[in-house]
């Protein structure tokens, strides 16, 4: 790719008009095809993001002919609910989709309400240990899934807790916590201290300052930290298989029957478990790097 | 009466003294500034008396209480932001009214102090507005109001210009301190900037790790500091020290500079007797030296390295020996670089310090007095 | 700084509370299941109740004759009773002499409570002891090596691919040119698409009659579809799953990319072009070390998730011809199949340690890196 130079004399020597229009010329060549050269990367790469998408909507809203013939169209002509509604009407898949649903709910009730305190302690105070307490909630942000599933669903087991929909979500609630937390503090963070001050100054006690200003201001961060959450726990399977049999959730329910059904069914799930994911990048997008960026500090 | 006291004042962070032992009075209705340069704990002391930072030591009185560890909303105060802290979900009524609110005014109350704040200000017609479109120099004047509008005894002001242009900071500071005149509270203002401390404060206390170093009205503090310190932090360009050696001759005092032999004024002989031999600094401003064409038998010849033009006075770069001089002349003063001017120290305008200790020499107090 | 005060500690107890138990509690768990077992003796008792004196040790699986049959009541923790059988039993103890005494039904294995003559012992003392046989059993499994290479491979494969991907998306998202929210966003839309749907999503590919094959057939370049998935064709099964893996996690690298480009100061940049550096030379001594940080967070955290690869390698292989470590988990516990919660409890811990250890080694590896640069 070529560069432009940025222009850095300040007393140009004038050259002769012709001169100048030439090189103007050629500059602006160049710049268009670099301009140009971005654009179809950005364009190449993006196909690559949707058109697997595009391929699964079309799947979902072929007829099951269609899905099954080959080879394939690559719209969905004729279009048709058929396929879905098959899908839907799978014995079980309603009744775990609302369990997903259900579990979802619980996991983002019970995260934000636990993490809304911490992530304000983490974001407004300094005390000691608060660095060793934030390093402690990114590193189980990291751990491994799987070493928790088996012994919790043991010990599940041992407390007649297994296979209940509370119970997973109990799980989910943890694994999403720590993110919570973060993403909560990142977004309490963003409240101006001074807002609190001066709330605090003209009668506030530090409760009604909360209360009256940070939450307020905070709201639509904490809104959206509690959709990842709920993305978090409907998307996630691992955890879901083990702990449930037969309150699967639409995630598992669809993986353990993955091998005994046709592809319309695989088809029309997976692009019915995109759907949240796909409205949920609609309402993050604002605060897309409070929830990863911050995960360099 | 709201006279705030604050006494053997300590704030620390961990061992960083952010404030040393400060003590303070301001008088009912005075408008005092707390003037240094960053990090010298005038935010810090300001904060204490807001009750945003409890002190590690000592109290802080408003109006004869004690309100050293009473929360902010008890102290019947009221501040200004340096980012104006102003709510940005509340539209500028409900910020103007915020405090009345909290103090659960009555209605009536509540809108017509609102309204007189925005009025004093020229917001009136802003009112129904949010924050967030709002220019620099509006939020300001949203800050301003809200703060005025609570009417408490006690107004707390932390850099509040220092966010503006400089053009805008020039018109507010007319505008702030005629409104401040006309309002009946005690008012503490901290900031950096030593124009607008000079400009609007009835007293300056000059700020410097922590302690007060002088606390005195704007002309005195200008004309005479009282210490190094405080002359070089106020005043553009700082006031000059030059190096110099006190010599007694039968009976009287001259300070010797290079070749050249300065006669202190007369209430200065006998203080600066007990220097004999020593150095000591001749402080004086730039304004306040006399500068010649031609020789005279009491100006200093001396050598102009640079000339700086600046409109109403030229500045002019003088090094003696190893001290630079800086000399304002008026701008009719034709010279150039590398010529040759005579200088002349008026010694009323000389302010002598202590080389060790850097304070002010200043004569006995029955001699001023005499 | 405020004075010491107990709010915040306040405001943290539940969230900490919570985590401990859901996280301090299961790890503890898991070393129980994985490196303990039942003892393999059984101690008759004198009575028929569990706090009697303790009689003669039978070994595991001895056959013993019944002498005797109780049914009594036994209550659960959740405070119900249920009914329990207790057998007076006579058989070789360790030494191998004959011995009496009572056992309840949980120790023994017995065709019918009611009329049975004989029973074999089954469990041991409630005493648990260390072991390793779990362990062993997973190292010594057929599958365990498989899975372990297919995940490293798979790492090994998805990780450079991700971060050049991440890095090439973020430069054209901070170029700033016109619409490039919209690219971001659309760069973006992975993130909240699950493995499971991302392996859906790639075997409508890659499957027999999926787009790929259809999308060769029609160009022309094929006669009849090609067959990807098969026993026979690790490699492409890999590219599938590397391809899925890399379309639906680069995006959090991205993001985590940008936010890094975002703190980097223009003039940097500036500054490296009006000296005369090309966009590589750039890339190369501006932007990516002054990136390294955000990077390095990225890879822990990118290498953490990726040993943890399930969903997506079940839903384009089923899991069985290709398997990987988390998939063995699974498979060990899964009722249906090997329902031996122990040894998935090893592979668990065996994943943890592995990411623990990569964790280490980076971080290591960064501040070595660090101390050398220091020192020059």
């Amino acid at each position: 790719m070529t560069t432009i130079e940025t222009p850095i004399n300040t007393t140009p020597s004038r050259p002769s008009m012709e001169a100048t229009a030439v090189d103007r010329k050629r500059a602006k060549r160049r710049h268009s095809i670099r301009r140009g050269s971005i654009y179809i990367l950005a364009c190449i790469i993006a196909l690559w993001i949707l058109l697997p998408i595009w391929l699964i909507g079309t799947m979902a809203f072929s007829t099951p002919e269609d899905v099954r013939n080959y080879p394939k169209h690559f719209a969905p002509v004729p279009a048709s609910t058929e396929t879905m509604d098959f899908f839907l009407n799978t014995d079980g898949i309603q009744r775990a989709a609302r369990n997903s649903i259900v579990v979802a709910i619980i996991t983002l009730i019970l995260s934000t309400l636990l993490a809304i305190p911490a992530g304000y302690a983490i974001a407004r105070y300094l005390f000691p240990g608060r660095d060793a307490i934030r390093l402690g909630i990114l590193s189980v942000r990291a751990f491994p899934i799987v070493v928790l599933a088996v012994p919790l669903a043991i010990t599940f087991i041992k407390w007649d807790m297994y296979d209940k929909v509370y119970s997973l979500a109990l799980m989910h609630t943890a694994l999403t916590l720590p993110t919570t937390i973060l993403v909560v503090a990142s977004v309490f963070a963003g409240v101006p201290y001074e807002l609190e001050e001066a709330a605090r100054i003209f009668g506030c006690t530090p409760a009604k300052a909360f209360w009256k200003v940070v939450l307020p201001l905070a709201t639509p961060g904490i809104a959206a930290s509690a959709i990842l959450t709920f993305v978090l726990s409907w998307n996630e399977v691992f955890a879901a298989i083990l702990l449930t049999l037969t309150n699967r959730t639409l995630p598992a329910q669809i993986l353990y029957t993955l091998d005994k059904s046709g592809d319309p069914f695989k088809f029309a799930g997976g692009f019915f478990m995109l759907i949240p994911s796909l409205i949920f990048i609609f309402f993050i997008r604002r605060y897309l790097f409070n929830m990863y960026g911050q995960l360099n500090k | 009466m709201a006279e705030i006291v604050v006494e053997k004042a300590i704030k620390r962070f961990g061992k960083f003294v952010a404030v040393d032992e400060v003590d303070l009075m301001v008088n009912d209705r005075e408008f005092v500034v707390l003037l240094g340069p960053s990090g010298c704990g005038k935010t810090t002391l300001l904060r204490a008396i807001a009750g945003l930072g409890m002190l590690d030591e000592g109290r802080v009185m408003i109006g004869n209480r004690d309100v050293t560890y009473l929360p902010p909303k008890d102290r019947n105060i009221s501040m200004v932001f340096q980012n104006y802290a102003i709510f940005p979900h509340m539209k500028v009524y409900d910020n103007i009214a915020f405090g009345l609110k909290m103090r659960k005014s009555p209605k009536e109350v509540v809108e017509e102090r609102v309204q007189n704040a925005a009025k004093l200000l020229h917001i009136e017609n802003m009112l129904d507005r949010y924050p967030g479109a709002m220019s620099g120099g509006q939020r300001q004047r949203v800050a301003v109001a809200r703060a005025i509008a609570v009417e408490s005894e006690v107004l707390l002001m932390d850099e509040p210009l220092s966010n503006l242009d400089a053009l805008l900071r020039l018109e507010m500071r007319a505008e702030l301190k005629s409104l401040l005149g006309r309002l009946k509270a005690t008012t503490i203002y901290v900031t950096h900037d030593q124009i607008e401390a000079l400009s609007m404060g009835d007293r300056i206390a000059v700020m410097k790790q922590g302690q007060i170093l002088q606390f005195d009205n704007p002309t005195r503090v200008y004309d005479l500091p009282a210490n190094q310190f405080v002359g070089s932090f106020i005043g553009n360009p700082p006031m000059n020290f030059l190096r110099g050696q006190v010599q007694r001759e039968n009976g009287t005092v001259k300070v010797k500079i290079g070749d050249f032999h300065l006669s202190p004024s007369e209430e200065m002989v006998e203080p600066l007797q007990g220097y004999d031999g020593k150095f000591i600094f001749v402080g004086i401003r730039a304004e306040n030296m006399e500068t010649l064409a031609s020789p005279a038998p009491d100006a200093l010849a001396v050598m102009v390295e640079v000339v700086e033009p600046l409109g109403s006075q030229n500045l002019l770069t003088i090094r003696i020996s190893e001290d630079i001089l800086k000399v304002s002349t008026h701008p009719d003063f034709k010279v150039h670089a590398h010529e040759t001017v005579y200088i002349r120290f008026p010694p009323a305008k000389i302010r002598w310090m202590d080389r060790d200790t850097g304070q002010a020499i200043a004569p006995s107090l029955d001699k001023v007095l005499a | 700084m405020k004075k010491f005060s107990w709010t915040p500690y306040l405001l943290l107890l539940p969230s900490l509370l919570y985590l401990v138990i859901f996280f301090a509690y299961p790890m503890y768990e898991s070393f129980r299941l994985a490196f303990q077992k039942d003892s393999a003796i059984l101690s008759l008792r004198d009575e028929p109740d569990e706090n009697a004196e303790l009689g003669g040790q039978i070994k595991l699986q001895t056959i013993v004759t019944i002498l005797d049959r109780l049914q009594l009541e036994e209550t659960l923790p959740n405070g119900r009773t249920r009914p329990i059988f207790w057998f007076q039993v006579e058989g070789e103890d360790i030494d191998g002499n004959m011995v009496t005494g009572w056992v309840n039904q949980k120790s023994v294995f017995i065709e019918n409570r009611r009329t049975s003559e004989t029973a074999r012992v089954v469990a041991g003392e409630p005493t648990k002891e260390w072991t390793t046989d779990f362990a062993e059993r997973m190292f010594n499994d057929y599958r365990f090596k498989r899975a372990l290479i297919t995940t490293l491979i798979l790492i090994v494969l998805i990780l450079p691919l991700q971060f050049t991907l991440a890095i090439i998306m973020g430069l054209i998202i901070q170029s700033r040119i016109r619409g490039s929210n919209i690219f971001l966003y659309i760069y973006a839309i992975p993130l909240g698409i699950s493995d499971l749907a991302s392996g859906i999503l790639w075997y409508s590919i890659f499957t027999q009659r999926g787009f790929l094959n259809s999308f060769l057939d029609t160009v022309g370049l094929i006669d009849k579809p090609y067959i990807f998935i098969q026993a026979s064709n690790r490699e492409w099964m890999i590219a599938a799953i590397v391809l899925a893996e890399v379309w639906r996690a680069t995006s959090i690298v991205m993001v985590i990319v940008v936010s890094g480009l975002q703190a980097i100061s223009r003039d940097y940049m500036e500054a490296g072009e009006v000296f005369g550096a090309t966009l590589w030379q750039r890339i190369h001594y501006i932007i990516l070390p002054l990136l390294k940080p955000s990077l390095q967070v990225a890879l822990i955290l990118r290498t953490i998730l990726a040993f943890q690869v399930f969903a997506v390698v079940v839903a384009i292989t089923g899991g069985d011809v290709l398997t990987v470590l988390a998939n063995e988990t699974y498979r060990w516990y899964d009722p249906a199949r090997y329902n031996n919660a122990n040894v998935a409890a090893v592979y668990a811990l065996f994943i943890m340690v592995l990411s623990l250890g990569i964790s280490l080694f980076y971080l290591r590896a960064v501040r070595s890196q660090e101390e050398a640069s220091k020192s020059v």
